[in-house]
Protein backbone atom coordinates (compact mmCIF):
# COMPACT_ATOMS: atom_id res chain seq x y z
CA UNK A 1 0.00 0.00 0.00
CA UNK A 2 2.86 2.02 0.71
CA UNK A 3 4.71 1.81 -2.82
CA UNK A 4 1.46 2.35 -4.49
CA UNK A 5 1.18 5.25 -2.69
CA UNK A 6 4.65 6.74 -3.14
CA UNK A 7 4.40 5.75 -6.88
CA UNK A 8 0.98 7.42 -7.31
CA UNK A 9 1.96 10.74 -5.94
CA UNK A 10 4.25 12.21 -8.34
CA UNK A 11 2.44 10.57 -11.84
CA UNK A 12 -1.09 11.20 -10.58
CA UNK A 13 -0.67 14.43 -8.79
CA UNK A 14 -2.77 16.86 -11.28
CA UNK A 15 -4.30 14.45 -13.60
CA UNK A 16 -6.26 11.22 -13.47
CA UNK A 17 -6.13 8.41 -16.10
CA UNK A 18 -9.26 7.18 -18.22
CA UNK A 19 -9.07 4.13 -16.50
CA UNK A 20 -9.92 6.41 -12.78
CA UNK A 21 -13.62 7.18 -14.01
CA UNK A 22 -14.35 4.38 -16.46
CA UNK A 23 -15.93 2.17 -14.08
CA UNK A 24 -17.90 5.09 -13.06
CA UNK A 25 -19.26 6.03 -15.93
CA UNK A 26 -20.07 2.65 -17.13
CA UNK A 27 -21.84 2.48 -13.74
CA UNK A 28 -23.61 6.07 -14.04
CA UNK A 29 -25.69 4.69 -17.55
CA UNK A 30 -25.91 0.82 -16.14
CA UNK A 31 -27.54 2.02 -12.92
CA UNK A 32 -30.79 3.91 -14.49
CA UNK A 33 -31.16 1.07 -17.14
CA UNK A 34 -31.08 -1.34 -14.22
CA UNK A 35 -33.55 1.19 -12.23
CA UNK A 36 -36.02 1.12 -15.31
CA UNK A 37 -35.84 -2.36 -15.78
CA UNK A 38 -36.40 -3.05 -11.66
CA UNK A 39 -39.44 -0.89 -11.67
CA UNK A 40 -40.90 -2.09 -14.46
CA UNK A 41 -40.42 -6.08 -13.49
CA UNK A 42 -41.86 -4.88 -10.35
CA UNK A 43 -45.44 -3.03 -11.93
CA UNK A 44 -45.43 -6.25 -14.46
CA UNK A 45 -45.06 -8.85 -11.47
CA UNK A 46 -47.73 -6.78 -8.95
CA UNK A 47 -49.92 -6.13 -11.27
CA UNK A 48 -50.46 -9.08 -13.14
CA UNK A 49 -50.56 -12.04 -10.70
CA UNK A 50 -50.53 -11.85 -6.64
CA UNK A 51 -52.83 -9.59 -4.21
CA UNK A 52 -50.30 -8.03 -2.19
CA UNK A 53 -47.30 -6.54 -2.29
CA UNK A 54 -45.37 -8.78 -0.17
CA UNK A 55 -45.68 -12.06 -1.68
CA UNK A 56 -45.05 -10.70 -5.01
CA UNK A 57 -41.58 -9.22 -3.75
CA UNK A 58 -40.78 -12.17 -1.89
CA UNK A 59 -41.65 -14.08 -5.29
CA UNK A 60 -39.54 -12.07 -6.51
CA UNK A 61 -36.55 -14.21 -4.60
CA UNK A 62 -38.00 -17.74 -4.29
CA UNK A 63 -38.04 -18.21 -8.61
CA UNK A 64 -41.00 -20.45 -8.69
CA UNK A 65 -43.02 -20.53 -11.38
CA UNK A 66 -46.49 -18.67 -11.84
CA UNK A 67 -49.58 -19.56 -13.07
CA UNK A 68 -49.46 -17.64 -16.16
CA UNK A 69 -46.46 -20.27 -17.34
CA UNK A 70 -48.95 -22.95 -17.42
CA UNK A 71 -51.44 -20.89 -19.68
CA UNK A 72 -48.79 -19.85 -22.13
CA UNK A 73 -47.81 -23.71 -22.47
CA UNK A 74 -51.30 -24.31 -22.61
CA UNK A 75 -51.76 -22.23 -25.42
CA UNK A 76 -48.73 -24.24 -27.01
CA UNK A 77 -50.30 -27.58 -26.64
CA UNK A 78 -53.58 -26.65 -27.86
CA UNK A 79 -54.14 -25.31 -30.97
CA UNK A 80 -50.97 -24.96 -33.67
CA UNK A 81 -53.91 -22.87 -35.79
CA UNK A 82 -54.26 -20.22 -33.10
CA UNK A 83 -50.54 -19.71 -32.76
CA UNK A 84 -50.18 -19.31 -36.15
CA UNK A 85 -52.54 -16.76 -36.63
CA UNK A 86 -51.07 -14.85 -33.36
CA UNK A 87 -47.57 -15.48 -34.96
CA UNK A 88 -49.12 -13.96 -38.36
CA UNK A 89 -51.17 -10.94 -36.70
CA UNK A 90 -47.98 -10.06 -34.47
CA UNK A 91 -45.66 -9.88 -37.83
CA UNK A 92 -47.97 -7.70 -39.73
CA UNK A 93 -48.51 -5.22 -36.14
CA UNK A 94 -44.69 -5.76 -35.79
CA UNK A 95 -44.43 -4.49 -39.62
CA UNK A 96 -46.51 -1.81 -39.41
CA UNK A 97 -44.93 -0.35 -36.42
CA UNK A 98 -41.77 -0.19 -38.07
CA UNK A 99 -43.22 1.44 -40.78
CA UNK A 100 -45.23 4.09 -39.00
CA UNK A 101 -41.77 4.76 -37.49
CA UNK A 102 -39.65 4.97 -40.18
CA UNK A 103 -42.36 7.70 -41.81
CA UNK A 104 -42.31 9.88 -38.38
CA UNK A 105 -38.40 9.67 -38.49
CA UNK A 106 -38.49 11.12 -41.55
CA UNK A 107 -40.54 14.06 -40.92
CA UNK A 108 -38.93 14.29 -38.07
CA UNK A 109 -35.50 14.55 -40.22
CA UNK A 110 -37.09 17.15 -42.74
CA UNK A 111 -38.83 19.38 -39.61
CA UNK A 112 -34.79 19.50 -38.11
CA UNK A 113 -34.13 20.33 -41.75
CA UNK A 114 -36.13 23.51 -42.01
CA UNK A 115 -35.76 24.21 -38.27
CA UNK A 116 -38.90 23.48 -37.13
CA UNK A 117 -37.33 22.97 -33.90
CA UNK A 118 -40.04 24.95 -31.68
CA UNK A 119 -42.19 23.13 -33.52
CA UNK A 120 -40.27 20.03 -32.09
CA UNK A 121 -39.74 21.07 -28.78
CA UNK A 122 -43.83 21.88 -28.29
CA UNK A 123 -44.87 18.47 -29.31
CA UNK A 124 -42.23 16.59 -27.71
CA UNK A 125 -43.21 18.64 -24.31
CA UNK A 126 -47.28 17.64 -25.08
CA UNK A 127 -45.99 13.87 -25.77
CA UNK A 128 -44.24 13.69 -22.76
CA UNK A 129 -47.40 15.54 -20.54
CA UNK A 130 -49.52 13.07 -22.15
CA UNK A 131 -46.97 10.25 -20.96
CA UNK A 132 -46.95 11.43 -17.65
CA UNK A 133 -50.26 12.61 -17.25
CA UNK A 134 -51.96 9.86 -18.69
CA UNK A 135 -50.29 6.85 -18.85
CA UNK A 136 -49.03 7.98 -15.46
CA UNK A 137 -52.72 8.46 -14.34
CA UNK A 138 -53.65 5.25 -15.44
CA UNK A 139 -51.40 2.93 -14.22
CA UNK A 140 -51.38 4.34 -10.24
CA UNK A 141 -54.84 4.16 -10.44
CA UNK A 142 -54.28 0.61 -11.73
CA UNK A 143 -51.92 0.28 -8.41
CA UNK A 144 -54.21 1.87 -6.43
CA UNK A 145 -57.20 -0.37 -7.28
CA UNK A 146 -54.68 -2.99 -7.00
CA UNK A 147 -53.47 -2.61 -3.32
CA UNK A 148 -56.70 -0.74 -2.39
CA UNK A 149 -54.84 2.39 -1.56
CA UNK A 150 -57.46 4.76 0.39
CA UNK A 151 -56.93 8.08 -1.44
CA UNK A 152 -59.16 10.51 -2.08
CA UNK A 153 -59.60 11.75 -5.76
CA UNK A 154 -58.69 15.71 -4.31
CA UNK A 155 -55.35 14.54 -3.22
CA UNK A 156 -55.03 12.15 -6.32
CA UNK A 157 -55.79 14.88 -8.33
CA UNK A 158 -53.24 17.29 -6.78
CA UNK A 159 -50.73 15.21 -6.66
CA UNK A 160 -51.00 14.05 -10.47
CA UNK A 161 -51.64 17.60 -11.54
CA UNK A 162 -48.10 18.70 -9.59
CA UNK A 163 -46.10 15.52 -10.81
CA UNK A 164 -46.53 15.27 -14.41
CA UNK A 165 -46.31 19.20 -14.75
CA UNK A 166 -43.24 19.27 -13.02
CA UNK A 167 -42.00 16.43 -15.24
CA UNK A 168 -42.59 18.22 -18.48
CA UNK A 169 -40.59 21.37 -16.68
CA UNK A 170 -37.95 18.77 -15.58
CA UNK A 171 -36.96 16.65 -18.89
CA UNK A 172 -37.22 20.27 -21.18
CA UNK A 173 -35.77 22.84 -19.10
CA UNK A 174 -32.16 23.17 -19.17
CA UNK A 175 -31.98 24.92 -16.07
CA UNK A 176 -33.18 22.34 -13.59
CA UNK A 177 -31.94 20.09 -11.38
CA UNK A 178 -30.10 17.38 -12.72
CA UNK A 179 -30.90 14.63 -10.64
CA UNK A 180 -34.91 15.17 -11.37
CA UNK A 181 -34.72 15.34 -14.97
CA UNK A 182 -32.63 11.72 -14.87
CA UNK A 183 -35.51 10.31 -12.42
CA UNK A 184 -38.29 11.60 -14.73
CA UNK A 185 -36.68 10.44 -17.72
CA UNK A 186 -36.69 7.09 -15.99
CA UNK A 187 -39.90 7.28 -14.99
CA UNK A 188 -41.22 8.19 -18.41
CA UNK A 189 -39.30 5.08 -19.57
CA UNK A 190 -41.05 2.88 -16.86
CA UNK A 191 -44.21 4.36 -17.82
CA UNK A 192 -43.91 3.60 -21.45
CA UNK A 193 -42.43 0.30 -21.28
CA UNK A 194 -45.21 -0.90 -19.04
CA UNK A 195 -47.75 0.24 -21.06
CA UNK A 196 -45.57 -2.11 -24.25
CA UNK A 197 -45.86 -5.32 -21.71
CA UNK A 198 -49.53 -5.15 -22.27
CA UNK A 199 -49.13 -6.06 -25.67
CA UNK A 200 -50.03 -9.79 -26.63
CA UNK A 201 -46.90 -12.18 -26.24
CA UNK A 202 -45.82 -12.80 -30.10
CA UNK A 203 -46.66 -8.99 -31.02
CA UNK A 204 -43.86 -8.14 -28.15
CA UNK A 205 -41.41 -10.64 -29.53
CA UNK A 206 -41.96 -9.63 -33.03
CA UNK A 207 -41.75 -5.70 -32.22
CA UNK A 208 -38.41 -5.89 -30.43
CA UNK A 209 -36.63 -7.75 -32.97
CA UNK A 210 -38.34 -5.78 -35.52
CA UNK A 211 -37.52 -2.44 -34.09
CA UNK A 212 -34.04 -3.72 -33.15
CA UNK A 213 -33.26 -4.22 -37.16
CA UNK A 214 -34.53 -1.07 -37.70
CA UNK A 215 -32.20 0.77 -35.57
CA UNK A 216 -29.37 -1.55 -36.99
CA UNK A 217 -30.51 -0.12 -40.26
CA UNK A 218 -31.13 3.62 -39.59
CA UNK A 219 -28.49 4.52 -37.58
CA UNK A 220 -25.69 2.43 -39.85
CA UNK A 221 -26.59 2.37 -43.21
CA UNK A 222 -25.93 5.86 -45.09
CA UNK A 223 -29.78 6.37 -45.83
CA UNK A 224 -31.15 6.04 -43.02
CA UNK A 225 -33.12 8.30 -41.35
CA UNK A 226 -31.48 8.89 -38.01
CA UNK A 227 -27.55 8.94 -39.34
CA UNK A 228 -29.02 12.00 -41.74
CA UNK A 229 -30.21 13.25 -38.43
CA UNK A 230 -27.21 13.32 -36.80
CA UNK A 231 -25.07 14.37 -39.83
CA UNK A 232 -27.56 17.33 -39.93
CA UNK A 233 -26.98 18.08 -36.42
CA UNK A 234 -23.22 17.75 -36.57
CA UNK A 235 -23.01 19.76 -39.72
CA UNK A 236 -25.17 22.67 -38.19
CA UNK A 237 -24.09 22.35 -34.56
CA UNK A 238 -27.16 22.16 -33.14
CA UNK A 239 -28.45 19.68 -30.28
CA UNK A 240 -31.29 17.49 -31.99
CA UNK A 241 -34.84 18.21 -29.66
CA UNK A 242 -35.23 14.80 -28.27
CA UNK A 243 -35.26 13.03 -25.07
CA UNK A 244 -31.68 11.71 -24.03
CA UNK A 245 -30.93 10.43 -20.63
CA UNK A 246 -27.05 11.98 -20.32
CA UNK A 247 -25.70 10.32 -17.51
CA UNK A 248 -23.52 13.28 -15.04
CA UNK A 249 -20.19 13.38 -16.15
CA UNK A 250 -17.70 12.13 -13.66
CA UNK A 251 -15.43 15.04 -13.59
CA UNK A 252 -17.02 18.38 -14.09
CA UNK A 253 -14.59 20.95 -15.27
CA UNK A 254 -15.12 24.41 -14.96
CA UNK A 255 -18.48 26.57 -15.87
CA UNK A 256 -21.58 25.48 -18.32
CA UNK A 257 -22.21 22.08 -20.15
CA UNK A 258 -19.66 23.06 -23.12
CA UNK A 259 -20.56 21.81 -25.99
CA UNK A 260 -17.88 19.49 -27.22
CA UNK A 261 -17.81 20.28 -30.75
CA UNK A 262 -17.80 24.03 -30.61
CA UNK A 263 -14.79 23.80 -28.88
CA UNK A 264 -13.29 21.40 -31.32
CA UNK A 265 -14.25 23.83 -34.01
CA UNK A 266 -12.10 26.54 -32.25
CA UNK A 267 -9.10 23.96 -31.66
CA UNK A 268 -9.12 23.22 -35.75
CA UNK A 269 -8.80 26.69 -36.48
CA UNK A 270 -4.90 26.38 -34.99
CA UNK A 271 -4.73 23.00 -35.91
CA UNK A 272 -5.49 22.55 -39.31
CA UNK A 273 -1.89 22.74 -40.88
CA UNK A 274 -1.22 19.53 -39.50
CA UNK A 275 -4.49 17.70 -40.53
CA UNK A 276 -4.97 15.55 -43.67
CA UNK A 277 -7.52 17.46 -46.51
CA UNK A 278 -10.22 14.92 -45.55
CA UNK A 279 -12.78 16.76 -43.45
CA UNK A 280 -13.25 12.80 -41.43
CA UNK A 281 -9.85 12.65 -40.68
CA UNK A 282 -10.00 16.36 -39.40
CA UNK A 283 -13.05 15.98 -37.22
CA UNK A 284 -11.84 12.86 -35.55
CA UNK A 285 -8.36 15.19 -35.26
CA UNK A 286 -9.98 17.86 -34.10
CA UNK A 287 -12.25 16.09 -31.22
CA UNK A 288 -9.37 13.44 -30.25
CA UNK A 289 -7.34 17.07 -29.16
CA UNK A 290 -11.00 18.37 -27.62
CA UNK A 291 -10.87 15.04 -25.58
CA UNK A 292 -7.08 15.08 -24.45
CA UNK A 293 -7.11 18.40 -23.50
CA UNK A 294 -10.44 19.20 -22.20
CA UNK A 295 -12.24 16.07 -21.04
CA UNK A 296 -11.27 13.15 -19.30
CA UNK A 297 -13.80 11.43 -20.60
CA UNK A 298 -13.00 7.94 -21.57
CA UNK A 299 -14.58 6.49 -24.80
CA UNK A 300 -15.90 8.32 -27.22
CA UNK A 301 -16.64 11.22 -29.35
CA UNK A 302 -20.15 10.06 -30.84
CA UNK A 303 -23.39 12.38 -30.84
CA UNK A 304 -26.23 12.08 -30.03
CA UNK A 305 -28.88 10.56 -32.33
CA UNK A 306 -32.99 10.48 -32.55
CA UNK A 307 -35.56 7.74 -33.07
CA UNK A 308 -38.98 7.89 -33.34
CA UNK A 309 -40.55 5.37 -31.35
CA UNK A 310 -44.09 4.98 -29.14
CA UNK A 311 -46.57 5.00 -32.22
CA UNK A 312 -45.76 8.64 -33.17
CA UNK A 313 -46.93 10.41 -29.85
CA UNK A 314 -43.27 11.12 -28.51
CA UNK A 315 -39.45 11.52 -29.84
CA UNK A 316 -36.63 9.81 -27.87
CA UNK A 317 -33.42 9.28 -28.80
CA UNK A 318 -31.89 6.10 -29.54
CA UNK A 319 -28.56 5.08 -29.65
CA UNK A 320 -25.82 6.08 -27.56
CA UNK A 321 -23.15 8.90 -27.82
CA UNK A 322 -21.29 11.61 -26.14
CA UNK A 323 -22.78 14.02 -24.44
CA UNK A 324 -21.81 17.52 -24.62
CA UNK A 325 -20.01 17.90 -21.50
CA UNK A 326 -18.14 14.43 -21.94
CA UNK A 327 -21.30 12.08 -20.34
CA UNK A 328 -22.15 8.95 -21.80
CA UNK A 329 -25.65 9.54 -23.81
CA UNK A 330 -28.85 6.75 -24.43
CA UNK A 331 -31.15 7.37 -25.71
CA UNK A 332 -34.89 6.58 -24.19
CA UNK A 333 -35.75 4.00 -26.85
CA UNK A 334 -33.38 1.79 -25.80
CA UNK A 335 -34.37 2.24 -21.94
CA UNK A 336 -38.15 1.45 -23.39
CA UNK A 337 -37.08 -1.36 -24.97
CA UNK A 338 -34.65 -2.75 -22.83
CA UNK A 339 -37.46 -2.53 -19.77
CA UNK A 340 -40.09 -4.27 -22.32
CA UNK A 341 -38.12 -6.96 -22.76
CA UNK A 342 -37.76 -7.77 -19.25
CA UNK A 343 -40.84 -7.10 -18.62
CA UNK A 344 -42.41 -9.80 -20.77
CA UNK A 345 -39.77 -12.16 -19.43
CA UNK A 346 -41.47 -11.41 -15.64
CA UNK A 347 -44.44 -12.02 -17.60
CA UNK A 348 -43.50 -16.11 -17.65
CA UNK A 349 -40.93 -16.61 -14.60
CA UNK A 350 -38.44 -14.62 -12.51
CA UNK A 351 -35.63 -17.09 -14.19
CA UNK A 352 -35.99 -15.31 -17.79
CA UNK A 353 -35.85 -11.96 -15.70
CA UNK A 354 -32.15 -12.91 -14.69
CA UNK A 355 -31.54 -14.37 -17.64
CA UNK A 356 -32.29 -11.43 -19.78
CA UNK A 357 -30.74 -8.92 -17.28
CA UNK A 358 -27.64 -10.09 -17.82
CA UNK A 359 -27.84 -10.69 -21.39
CA UNK A 360 -29.15 -7.02 -21.92
CA UNK A 361 -26.14 -5.58 -19.57
CA UNK A 362 -23.42 -8.20 -22.01
CA UNK A 363 -25.27 -6.25 -24.74
CA UNK A 364 -25.19 -2.86 -23.31
CA UNK A 365 -21.32 -3.47 -22.77
CA UNK A 366 -20.45 -4.68 -25.99
CA UNK A 367 -22.14 -2.05 -27.14
CA UNK A 368 -20.27 0.23 -25.32
CA UNK A 369 -17.11 -1.59 -26.29
CA UNK A 370 -17.62 -0.90 -29.99
CA UNK A 371 -18.36 2.76 -28.96
CA UNK A 372 -15.27 3.18 -27.85
CA UNK A 373 -13.84 0.75 -30.82
CA UNK A 374 -15.34 2.76 -33.41
CA UNK A 375 -15.85 6.36 -32.47
CA UNK A 376 -19.27 6.91 -34.12
CA UNK A 377 -22.95 6.91 -33.58
CA UNK A 378 -23.80 3.62 -32.98
CA UNK A 379 -27.32 1.39 -32.12
CA UNK A 380 -27.56 0.55 -28.76
CA UNK A 381 -30.26 -2.10 -29.51
CA UNK A 382 -29.39 -4.62 -31.45
CA UNK A 383 -26.74 -6.70 -29.52
CA UNK A 384 -29.14 -6.41 -26.20
CA UNK A 385 -32.29 -7.37 -27.54
CA UNK A 386 -30.49 -10.12 -29.63
CA UNK A 387 -28.62 -11.50 -26.74
CA UNK A 388 -32.33 -11.32 -24.61
CA UNK A 389 -34.45 -12.71 -26.85
CA UNK A 390 -31.41 -15.50 -27.25
CA UNK A 391 -31.42 -16.20 -23.33
CA UNK A 392 -34.72 -16.23 -23.37
CA UNK A 393 -35.89 -18.77 -25.39
CA UNK A 394 -32.68 -20.51 -23.92
CA UNK A 395 -33.86 -20.21 -20.79
CA UNK A 396 -37.55 -20.79 -21.25
CA UNK A 397 -37.01 -24.33 -23.31
CA UNK A 398 -33.79 -25.47 -21.90
CA UNK A 399 -32.78 -24.18 -18.05
CA UNK A 400 -35.97 -24.16 -16.56
CA UNK A 401 -36.57 -27.37 -17.22
CA UNK A 402 -33.09 -28.57 -15.62
CA UNK A 403 -33.77 -26.57 -12.66
CA UNK A 404 -37.38 -27.51 -11.88
CA UNK A 405 -35.62 -30.96 -11.99
CA UNK A 406 -32.92 -30.55 -9.75
CA UNK A 407 -35.08 -28.21 -7.36
CA UNK A 408 -37.01 -30.84 -6.77
CA UNK A 409 -34.88 -33.50 -6.09
CA UNK A 410 -33.37 -31.37 -3.19
CA UNK A 411 -30.20 -31.49 -5.48
CA UNK A 412 -29.41 -27.83 -5.55
CA UNK A 413 -30.93 -23.90 -5.66
CA UNK B 1 -12.97 28.18 -10.63
CA UNK B 2 -12.27 27.61 -6.86
CA UNK B 3 -14.24 24.69 -7.19
CA UNK B 4 -11.32 23.04 -8.39
CA UNK B 5 -9.10 23.75 -5.69
CA UNK B 6 -10.63 21.35 -3.28
CA UNK B 7 -9.55 18.68 -6.36
CA UNK B 8 -5.92 18.19 -5.60
CA UNK B 9 -6.62 17.83 -1.76
CA UNK B 10 -8.66 14.24 -1.94
CA UNK B 11 -7.94 11.10 -1.95
CA UNK B 12 -6.52 10.58 -5.61
CA UNK B 13 -6.70 6.85 -5.80
CA UNK B 14 -10.46 6.78 -5.19
CA UNK B 15 -11.72 8.38 -7.98
CA UNK B 16 -15.15 8.63 -5.74
CA UNK B 17 -13.72 10.79 -3.40
CA UNK B 18 -13.35 13.06 -5.86
CA UNK B 19 -16.90 13.12 -7.45
CA UNK B 20 -18.39 16.76 -7.22
CA UNK B 21 -16.42 19.90 -5.82
CA UNK B 22 -17.91 21.05 -3.14
CA UNK B 23 -20.38 23.73 -3.65
CA UNK B 24 -20.20 24.82 0.05
CA UNK B 25 -16.71 26.02 0.74
CA UNK B 26 -15.33 25.54 4.31
CA UNK B 27 -15.51 29.04 5.14
CA UNK B 28 -19.63 29.18 4.68
CA UNK B 29 -19.50 31.10 1.64
CA UNK B 30 -21.18 29.32 -1.50
CA UNK B 31 -19.60 29.22 -5.18
CA UNK B 32 -22.42 27.69 -6.62
CA UNK B 33 -25.83 29.15 -6.52
CA UNK B 34 -27.41 25.56 -7.42
CA UNK B 35 -27.29 22.06 -5.88
CA UNK B 36 -25.68 20.70 -9.55
CA UNK B 37 -22.44 22.56 -8.63
CA UNK B 38 -20.35 23.81 -11.65
CA UNK B 39 -23.04 21.87 -14.01
CA UNK B 40 -25.54 24.14 -12.49
CA UNK B 41 -27.02 27.43 -13.41
CA UNK B 42 -24.97 31.28 -13.11
CA UNK B 43 -25.88 33.27 -10.29
CA UNK B 44 -27.85 35.87 -13.04
CA UNK B 45 -29.68 32.74 -14.16
CA UNK B 46 -29.75 31.43 -10.78
CA UNK B 47 -32.16 34.91 -9.68
CA UNK B 48 -34.13 34.23 -13.03
CA UNK B 49 -34.71 30.50 -11.82
CA UNK B 50 -35.70 31.20 -8.56
CA UNK B 51 -38.10 34.04 -9.62
CA UNK B 52 -39.86 31.77 -11.92
CA UNK B 53 -39.92 28.91 -9.34
CA UNK B 54 -41.40 30.90 -7.08
CA UNK B 55 -43.93 32.24 -9.09
CA UNK B 56 -45.52 29.71 -11.30
CA UNK B 57 -45.77 27.71 -7.89
CA UNK B 58 -48.79 30.07 -7.36
CA UNK B 59 -50.91 28.24 -10.21
CA UNK B 60 -51.46 25.03 -8.31
CA UNK B 61 -47.87 23.82 -8.31
CA UNK B 62 -46.61 23.17 -4.64
CA UNK B 63 -44.04 20.99 -5.73
CA UNK B 64 -42.05 23.55 -7.53
CA UNK B 65 -42.15 25.33 -4.46
CA UNK B 66 -39.82 22.66 -3.29
CA UNK B 67 -37.70 22.15 -6.68
CA UNK B 68 -36.91 25.72 -5.60
CA UNK B 69 -35.39 24.76 -2.10
CA UNK B 70 -33.81 21.80 -3.15
CA UNK B 71 -32.41 23.08 -6.54
CA UNK B 72 -30.65 26.18 -4.53
CA UNK B 73 -30.10 24.06 -1.25
CA UNK B 74 -26.54 25.95 -1.14
CA UNK B 75 -28.20 29.01 -1.07
CA UNK B 76 -30.91 28.38 1.61
CA UNK B 77 -28.07 26.39 4.25
CA UNK B 78 -25.46 29.09 4.12
CA UNK B 79 -25.40 32.49 4.98
CA UNK B 80 -24.67 35.63 3.44
CA UNK B 81 -20.60 36.81 3.30
CA UNK B 82 -19.05 39.86 1.80
CA UNK B 83 -17.32 37.74 -0.21
CA UNK B 84 -20.69 36.08 -2.20
CA UNK B 85 -22.37 37.27 -5.31
CA UNK B 86 -24.94 40.37 -5.14
CA UNK B 87 -27.53 37.85 -6.36
CA UNK B 88 -27.26 36.04 -2.81
CA UNK B 89 -29.85 37.85 -0.68
CA UNK B 90 -32.32 37.99 -3.47
CA UNK B 91 -32.51 33.96 -4.51
CA UNK B 92 -31.95 33.37 -0.86
CA UNK B 93 -35.40 35.22 -0.03
CA UNK B 94 -37.32 33.82 -3.03
CA UNK B 95 -36.10 30.50 -1.72
CA UNK B 96 -37.08 31.00 1.54
CA UNK B 97 -40.90 32.14 0.90
CA UNK B 98 -40.90 29.07 -1.27
CA UNK B 99 -39.95 26.71 1.15
CA UNK B 100 -43.13 28.35 3.96
CA UNK B 101 -45.12 27.92 1.30
CA UNK B 102 -44.28 24.39 0.42
CA UNK B 103 -44.62 23.51 4.20
CA UNK B 104 -47.87 24.75 4.80
CA UNK B 105 -49.36 23.25 1.74
CA UNK B 106 -47.78 20.18 2.47
CA UNK B 107 -49.16 20.24 6.32
CA UNK B 108 -52.42 21.23 5.12
CA UNK B 109 -52.81 18.31 2.52
CA UNK B 110 -51.00 15.77 4.55
CA UNK B 111 -53.63 16.27 7.26
CA UNK B 112 -56.12 16.23 4.80
CA UNK B 113 -55.21 12.66 2.97
CA UNK B 114 -54.57 10.99 6.36
CA UNK B 115 -58.23 12.27 7.93
CA UNK B 116 -59.30 10.71 4.86
CA UNK B 117 -57.63 7.38 4.90
CA UNK B 118 -57.75 7.15 8.65
CA UNK B 119 -61.47 8.60 9.47
CA UNK B 120 -62.45 6.29 6.55
CA UNK B 121 -66.47 5.09 7.31
CA UNK B 122 -66.97 6.39 10.67
CA UNK B 123 -66.10 9.57 10.49
CA UNK B 124 -67.71 10.47 6.75
CA UNK B 125 -70.22 7.92 6.86
CA UNK B 126 -71.18 6.07 3.58
CA UNK B 127 -70.05 9.02 1.24
CA UNK B 128 -66.77 7.20 1.80
CA UNK B 129 -67.06 4.60 -0.04
CA UNK B 130 -68.25 6.50 -3.38
CA UNK B 131 -65.32 8.85 -2.73
CA UNK B 132 -62.49 6.55 -2.53
CA UNK B 133 -60.44 6.72 -5.44
CA UNK B 134 -60.60 3.09 -6.29
CA UNK B 135 -63.81 2.60 -6.24
CA UNK B 136 -64.61 5.97 -8.29
CA UNK B 137 -62.02 4.48 -10.57
CA UNK B 138 -64.15 1.29 -10.96
CA UNK B 139 -67.58 3.62 -11.52
CA UNK B 140 -66.04 6.19 -13.91
CA UNK B 141 -64.30 3.28 -15.91
CA UNK B 142 -61.23 5.42 -15.57
CA UNK B 143 -58.97 2.07 -16.27
CA UNK B 144 -61.02 0.49 -19.26
CA UNK B 145 -60.11 3.00 -22.13
CA UNK B 146 -56.32 1.76 -22.43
Amino acid sequence: MDDRSTDSDPVTAGESSILDTLGEDVIRIVSPVSLCMLLVVLLVSSLSSTNDLSSSISSLFLSSTTPTSFSSLNLLLLGSDSTWEEIKSALITALSFVVVVTLLTFLLVLLFYFRCTSFLRIYMGISSLFVLSFLGGFISLLLISHFKIPIDPLTFAILLFNLSVVGVFAVFMSKFPISMNQGYLVAIGVLTAYWFTMLPEWTTWALLIAMSLYDLAAVLLPVGPLRLLVELAMSRNEEIPALVYEARPVDPQLGDRVRVWRETTDVSIEATENSTNSANVQTVQETRLAVSEEITAPLIEAFPQTGDRHLGTEEEEDGIGLGSSGAIKLGLGDFIFYSVLVGRAAMYDYMTVYACYLAIMAGLGVTLLLLAVYRKALPALPVSIMLGVVFYLLTRVLLEVFVVQCSSNLLMF
Amino acid sequence: MEGRDDQPTADVESGAARLRPSAVRSRGAVTWPSVDGPLGVSWEEAETSARRFFFWGFAFLPLLWAVNCFYFWPVLVSKASPSSSPHFNRIRSYVVWSSIGFLIFGVLLTAWALTFAIGGEHLFGPMWKDLVMYNLADKLQLTGWM
